[in-house]
């Protein structure tokens, strides 16, 4: 499904990522793991269309297609889903509005008449509850006022509307409490079908307790330098990233 | 060319006289002032950005004729008064029957309403200059206004639904209309006063128009002012409110931009205690020129103001904003708030705003702010990570720039009236492809 060969990235002038591959398969769930500045959120924000990010080097193909090629809309009309680790608040615009407006454009994509006002409510209503969200959120601005946790699972709801062939999830659970962590992972492991693939991108292995990965990877200065099952999270949890000889670069730098 | 023009001969001639005298003799001083209004030019301060645009051409001094075949179409039910041409038509409209609310037509004036009708305007602040060396030419408004609207509401009269007043010109053929609205609000009374400004036909006109609200004790009073007018009509409009103790005044304005429009609100608080708020939206296309003018006077103490406006213009149009405030040296306990947003959706446009603030009284608490910007990108990159075109995304944030004051405006119709007049906007200001 997702294809990534020696992807090179970088943001005003600063090399990111170096070197990057990785194979995802229909019905795969994998988890990218990695200390801060590692470039996690890069490769998230590539792989969604920021222009913010140049790319410098290698091809990324996405059931087929050359992603690179491709807008963001078109990326997003195709099935990528990116699940933002800060989404933003949008006041003026209510929820609704711009679900709807997502929802239908999806539609006329794959050449689907627009869902109608009444329909789509329902159907809002309905994902709403199963991430926890009061319904009367949809009346809102997009994100405004919104709690670190409701922002999440606003994310979540988006990803199970929008029915994605790929999500991604950059840090999805950064800012949770343990009950809103099980909502989230309840939400993710409902999207998990044998025609989707979902990439998690995460600092912390305590989401993987609820999602349980088929693939663990770890990156580091911008390359994934260690591949392995969902026992390489604890590892990683038992004996941090020191181990694999790498430090947290984040950490380094403020040190 | 001349450093100081004034008026052409042509707007010299007498109006019409079929008024009470009172009003009649109060035209008759404005009227003589008139040869010695000097126009503005582009030195002239508070016309800077805008005398250019400014066209009275000799063609344009009489006075539109009311034309009884005009039909106004309006979505507005409830109380409705039309005026053509500033004159009230009576056949269009339909007057309020609530027991301590009256409306009447100037012409229909007795003469101790008459009276003061002409009182209310010698006291309007409308009529004053803000400052020395800025013109205000309302004044060819009081010298020329042929007929107008006196609403009068008796203490603690509650109107239970608003008062709509069309303000149609007819631009069949170039002149004038000099439409003017007085409001006396007596003591704890409550309005709702919708002004829907709107034209037919595509020749130059000028259209100067006065509003004077006079707030009595605990008196509250909402003014809502859409201006739709063509793209042919000059118009200078002038707002004034004067306000007593407790009172308060919301003003919601929302102006599509043309060759020329101007607006100058001016509020007096004057009684302890009261308050304003004052919301405006302008949008701007084309080579449009739009010019907001607002002044708040802090008079008397422990008095609120509260002021919104934000521009959005797109092309070659300019969008101004001057807001100005002046607390007085009574005024302690003053809290006054003035934001002014703006955004240009183009290299081309220009928008131009100046906050302006005179502070005597030493325990005030005053805050502004002004801010001219382009759409957010980590915004539009939010919203088209879900699909939706760049257009709509464009769209959807321009439009959430302003919807925050339309979605303030207490009146479902307008509200409404407003947001066809601004989709067809963003259809024209983005394009699709």
């Amino acid at each position: 499904m997702l294809s990534i060969k020696n992807l090179h990235a970088c943001v005003e002038d600063k090399q990111i990522l170096n070197g990057l591959n990785l194979e995802i398969k229909a019905g795969e769930v994998h988890a990218i793991m990695g200390p801060n500045g590692s470039g996690k959120s890069t490769l998230s924000q590539v792989l969604a269309g920021n222009e913010a990010f140049d790319v410098t080097k290698g091809e990324v193909t996405f059931n087929g297609d050359n992603l690179l090629d491709l807008p963001t809309e078109e990326r997003a009309r195709e099935g990528l889903f990116l699940a933002f680790q800060y989404p933003v608040e949008i006041p003026g615009v209510s929820n609704l509005q711009f679900l709807r407006t997502s929802v239908n454009a999806m539609r006329k994509h794959h050449g689907i008449e627009d869902m109608n006002a009444a329909e789509f409510m329902k159907l809002a209503k309905a994902i709403s509850k199963q991430v926890d969200l009061d319904p009367a959120f949809l009346k809102r601005g997009v994100n405004e006022g919104f709690s670190g946790g409701e922002k999440k699972r606003n994310e979540v709801m988006q990803a199970l509307l929008l029915q994605p062939k790929l999500a991604i999830l950059d840090e999805t659970d950064s800012g949770l409490d343990i009950d809103a962590l099980k909502v989230v992972a309840d939400g993710v492991n409902a999207l998990r079908a044998s025609d989707r693939a979902i990439l998690m991108i995460t600092h912390y292995q305590r989401l993987l307790d609820h999602i349980v990965p088929d693939y663990v990877h770890v990156l580091s200065t911008g390359k994934i330098i260690k591949s392995g099952g969902p026992e390489l999270a604890l590892e990683l949890e038992a004996k941090g990233y020191g181990w694999l000889g790498i430090e947290d670069q984040a950490a380094a730098n403020h040190g | 060319m001349k450093s100081a023009s004034t008026l052409s001969s042509a707007f010299l001639q007498p109006a019409g006289q079929t008024l009470p005298a009172s009003l009649l003799a109060l035209r008759f001083d404005r009227a003589s002032a008139l040869a010695d209004l000097v126009l503005p030019s582009r030195k002239t301060e508070n016309w800077k950005y805008s005398a250019k645009h400014l066209k009275l051409t000799d063609d344009m001094a009489s006075t539109l004729p009311l034309d009884a075949s005009v039909e106004t179409a309006t979505d507005m039910s409830g109380y409705t008064i039309v005026l053509v041409n500033g004159v009230v038509r009576p056949q269009a409209s339909s007057y309020p029957t609530l027991e301590g609310l009256s409306v009447q037509r100037f012409r229909d004036l007795s003469e101790d309403d008459a009276t003061l009708a002409a009182d209310l305007m010698k006291k309007s602040i409308s009529d004053q200059p803000a400052k020395a060396g800025s013109v205000n030419l309302s004044l060819l408004n009081g010298a020329r206004f042929e007929d107008g609207l006196l609403i009068q509401l008796q203490p603690g009269t509650v109107v239970d639904q608003p008062l709509f007043v069309i303000h149609h010109t007819t631009a069949n053929h170039s002149g004038s209309a000099y439409p003017c609205i007085l409001v006396a609000a007596g003591n704890n009374s409550q309005l709702t006063l919708v002004e829907d400004y709107v034209s037919s036909g595509d020749s130059p006109v000028m259209v100067n128009t006065t509003t004077e609200f006079s707030l009595g004790d605990g008196a509250n009073v909402t003014s809502v002012r859409l201006n739709t007018e063509g793209q042919t009509v000059q118009h200078m409009g002038t707002t004034g409110v004067r306000q007593q103790r407790s009172s308060r005044f919301e003003s919601h304005s929302v102006g599509f931009g043309g060759t020329l429009r101007r607006h100058d609100l001016h509020v007096r608080l004057e009684g302890e205690g009261s308050e304003c708020k004052l919301n405006g939206v302008v949008v701007t296309q084309g080579t449009q020129h739009y010019d907001n003018h607002t002044t708040i006077e802090h008079v008397a103490a422990n008095c609120n103001s509260e002021e919104t406006y934000r521009n959005i213009a797109a092309d070659k149009s300019h969008a101004v904003f001057n807001g100005r405030i002046h607390i007085h040296q009574d005024a302690q306990k003053s809290n006054a708030n003035m934001s002014n947003k703006n955004l240009l959706l183009t290299n081309g446009a220009e928008i131009d705003t100046k906050p302006e603030l005179e502070i005597y009284a030493d325990d005030v608490l005053c805050a502004h702010g002004a801010t001219i910007g382009q759409l957010d990108k980590e915004s539009i990159f939010y919203l088209v990570s879900r699909g939706l075109s760049r257009r709509d995304a464009n769209v959807l944030l321009t439009m959430a720039f302003i919807n925050e004051l339309v979605d303030q405006i207490p009146i479902e119709q307008v509200r409404d009236a407003a947001h066809i007049g601004l989709n067809q906007f963003f259809d024209q200001a983005f394009q699709e492809g």
